[in-house]
């Protein structure tokens, strides 16, 4: 199925969770915050949350700004 | 006269310098200039994490110790309230904490911010238990109305982001420092040591910075001038600086003159 992922359209398997999704791209769970379809998902949820054909999902972390 | 800290949503710092942690060259420099510059607090930007990189490439928060230096994440890149308050909750979930630089801007020319869109964001905020240090022009009634609303520190600009001008209006930051209870922080254009050591003898409670340090030649040697800066323009702020006056006057006292 497709899902969006960080603003890219990606192809994943049926019936993955967030932290599928994490571990599948090789994300850190260090130092991120999630939000599926605009809504924040805690880190205590990623491995319950499973995820949808269309999802929009962002990763976000802290880069240097001032 | 002893100074006193300041105070920053239940918590005090001797430093009145805060730094921005963009355009180093890279992280082991932000973490020397950080250190050399004595500041306590270090602003970040909320921004996709790169999804291609190595899951061992370090992150930038792997360089600051979150029990030494408070990080101060900010809304940059928000032209809307709207964004900077998805921006602002995403932050509070990443850092667990509800304290945020709020910064709304007008367009991508001129990155002056938007103040009307910051008034509405600031408000959503302080409902949602934002403690929020707001970037702000140097408008006198919107400073004001932004302290009104609850945000914790008035954070006004010297010259519009990553020009290094120095204090444009300096008539108005004093107004602003006059009429407010909240510290009053200088935020973007300062662009050498001398800036803000003015920026402090105008009173102002701190200086935020990024560039001036960043985009120096020497990053490290300036980051240590900005410390020195921020306290010499704090101290002659409460020392009180002698009268002007349009004659001279001797510094040696005329008796005894031998002439």
């Amino acid at each position: 199925m497709k899902i969006i992922l960080n603003g890219e359209e990606i192809l994943i398997n049926n019936n993955i969770s967030l932290l599928d999704l994490l571990e599948l791209k090789n994300i850190s769970q260090k130092n991120i915050a999630i939000e599926k379809n605009r809504k924040i998902i805690t880190k205590n949820s990623w491995r319950k949350e499973k995820l949808n054909e269309n999802d929009i999902i962002e990763v976000i972390t802290a880069v240097g700004g001032g | 006269m002893i100074d006193k800290d300041l105070f920053l949503n239940n918590k005090s710092y001797i430093s009145r310098l805060i730094i921005g942690s963009g355009k180093y060259k890279n992280f082991d420099e932000t973490k020397k200039a950080l250190e050399i510059s004595g500041a306590e607090m270090i602003t970040v930007a909320i921004k996709r994490t790169n999804i291609g990189q190595s899951y061992n490439d370090k992150n930038l928060l792997d360089y600051i110790d979150p029990l030494k230096y408070k990080i101060l994440p900010n809304t940059a890149g928000c032209f809307n309230s709207e964004e900077a308050i998805r921006v602002s909750l995403l932050a509070k979930e990443l850092l667990n904490d509800n304290l945020i630089k709020l910064e709304v801007l007008q367009d991508k020319e001129t990155l002056l911010p938007n103040e009307d869109e910051t008034l509405m964001a600031a408000r959503e905020l302080v409902n949602l238990g934002f403690s929020i240090m707001v970037y702000t022009t140097d408008n006198v009634s919107l400073a004001s109305d932004l302290e009104k609303i609850g945000c914790i520190a008035i954070m006004p600009l010297a010259s519009p982001i990553g020009t290094g001008q120095g204090i444009i209006n300096p008539n108005n930051l004093k107004k602003i420092i006059h009429n407010s209870s909240v510290p009053v922080i200088v935020d973007a254009g300062i662009g050498t040591a001398s800036d803000a050591t003015i920026a402090m003898e105008l009173g102002c409670d701190g200086v935020l910075l990024n560039s001036a340090i960043a985009m120096a030649e020497d990053p490290i040697n300036m980051a240590e001038a900005m410390k020195h800066a921020v306290i010499a323009g704090r101290k002659a702020f409460i020392a009180k600086r002698m009268k002007t006056s349009k004659i001279a006057r001797a510094s040696t006292n005329k008796k005894n003159s031998i002439s």
